[in-house]
């Protein structure tokens, strides 16, 4: 039994009195690697922000390394939303700092370390994204990949406990796919601990430990991406994976 | 038979020194008057979008007022009225530029923070959301995502308003204070060359305000965030990472 780093216990959210999360439970183990999949509407996105804490939830707990994480003060959320990395559909780099100051922002505003240091370590995480000879490109220079892979980096230099992802290619034209899912793909082969919410079922069936099928705010069925895919036991997981591109 | 320009006068008074000086203290008295609108601005610019409804009311009292009251109206309030009032204001610190830019600043303070707060709620709010997933706290996030970037948006209305306020700081003349166009209305009850007068004081506002939109398009450039190897404004950046795509 691998150690848990990340848990949610019976997470409930709701917007204007709208269920939209109705006691989502999630462990993930030291170096797995769950894909989230499921209709729009369905609560992965929101799920997912709980997770990385930016979400308060109505009821429930997050859990890190066991200990309860969520329902703290800001300050204290704060810091524990450094050890947790998030990657954004729409990138979210910022656009005013080239990409090497978009990877070492955090490390100087929120570790206090010394600019020398902090730029050193942000061209070490840029170089393993494959973009050390971009560093000094602004968000607006970059492709969409290139900008998923600075947004990567700029998360991975935290040295987080876990990696959640939303939808990190859903954005990106289909050519530049590919590079993402490669640098994700390396990541999960390293042991990194990782949630992904995606439709890339390929991914999925290549690196995920397990697959989980949300559905109104509810995870209805989790199980291995074969038997996921072979024998799904859910009639709403059937119906979903028929409508989706098949791995 | 009209009297023909007299070249000679429009460059005697374009030279002369109530003009510069009076020129000089429209400037003055322009940047030191936006400069506290945009400090000024900056908190009310937040207070509007403050959690406590009494900072909002409050905030929008005062936007109220100062955009309500004719500008003219308020130099002569903070001249005038003020100081009948409080007998301190009446001691010899307090100066017709002083109270000028009281006057202009607190009005201007008004429409700044409408143009703030424009321009703070057109930053994507990803920026933000993405600057709290890497635990960064609120300030952090304003002060090195939010602020550089709205201060691009919020650059060209800026300038309309210098315009504006360059413009406003004639109406200063009511409470005595020697700027240019005082100069100009000096110049013209003993000459009644008015042509070339006038003409002499138009000159100095198209300087001052050409200089000023020069400035203004350096400071869009600075903060428009591009490398500087890659050129000002065609996207070569996107051409280059297409092609670098695999």
């Amino acid at each position: 039994m691998t150690e848990t780093v990340l848990r949610a216990e019976g997470v409930h959210k709701s917007y204007d009195g709208l269920p939209v999360l109705q006691g989502v439970s999630l462990e993930v183990g030291r170096g797995e690697v769950k894909v989230i999949i499921g209709p729009s509407g369905s609560g992965k996105s929101t799920f997912l922000r709980s997770l990385a804490l930016l979400e308060p939830v109505d009821a429930g707990q997050v859990y890190l390394e066991g200990e309860q994480v969520s329902g703290l003060k800001e300050k204290e959320l704060a810091t524990h939303r450094s050890e947790i990395g998030m990657v954004f559909q729409r990138f979210n780099l910022f656009q005013n700092m080239t990409a090497l100051g978009n990877v070492m922002v955090a490390l100087r505003d929120v570790r206090r370390l010394p600019k020398g240091e902090a730029r050193e370590r942000a061209l070490e995480f840029l170089a393993r994204v494959g973009l050390r000879d971009k560093a000094d490109n602004y968000p607006e220079e970059l492709s969409g990949g290139q900008q998923q892979r600075v947004a990567i980096a700029r998360a991975l230099v935290m040295r987080p406990k876990a990696m959640l992802f939303d939808e990190p290619t859903s954005a990106l034209d289909v050519e530049l796919v590919r590079e993402v899912l490669d640098v994700m793909e390396g990541l999960a082969r390293d042991g990194m601990t990782m949630v992904v919410v995606s439709h890339e079922l390929r991914f999925a069936h290549h690196v995920a430990s397990s697959i989980l099928m949300m559905d109104e705010g509810k995870i209805i069925e989790e199980a291995p991406p074969e038997q996921f895919f072979s024998a799904p036991s859910h009639d709403r997981t059937k119906r979903f994976l028929a409508l989706v591109e098949q791995p | 038979m009209v009297a023909s320009f007299d070249t000679h006068l429009f460059w005697e008074v374009l030279r002369s020194e109530p003009y510069w000086r009076g020129a000089l203290l429209a400037i003055a008295l322009t940047c030191a008057s936006l400069g506290a609108a945009f400090l000024l601005g900056f908190p009310l610019a937040l207070g509007r979008a403050s959690r406590q409804p009494v900072v909002r009311s409050l905030v929008f009292l005062y936007s109220w007022f100062f955009r309500a009251t004719p500008t003219l109206l308020l130099l002569i309030i903070v001249w005038d009225v003020i100081p009948q009032q409080f007998t301190v204001f009446t001691q010899n610190w307090f100066t017709p530029f002083l109270a000028a830019f009281i006057a202009l600043s607190l009005n201007e303070a008004a429409y700044m923070a409408e143009i703030i707060r424009a321009g703070l709620l057109a930053v994507d709010p990803g920026q933000e959301l993405a600057g709290r997933a890497l635990g960064m706290r609120r300030w952090q996030i304003l002060r090195r995502v939010i602020v550089p970037q709205a201060v691009r948006i919020v650059i060209p209305p800026t300038g309309n308003e210098f315009i504006t306020l360059l413009k406003l700081t004639s109406l200063a003349s009511v409470i005595s204070v020697h700027e240019l166009l005082t100069a100009a209305n000096e110049q013209a009850s003993v000459s009644f060359s008015y042509r070339e007068v006038y003409g002499a004081a138009l000159v100095y506002y198209l300087v001052i305000v050409s200089v000023l939109m020069f400035l203004q398009s350096r400071l869009e450039r600075r903060f428009t965030f591009r490398s500087r190897s890659r050129g000002a404004a065609t996207p070569v950046g996107l051409a280059a990472a297409a092609h670098d795509a695999r």
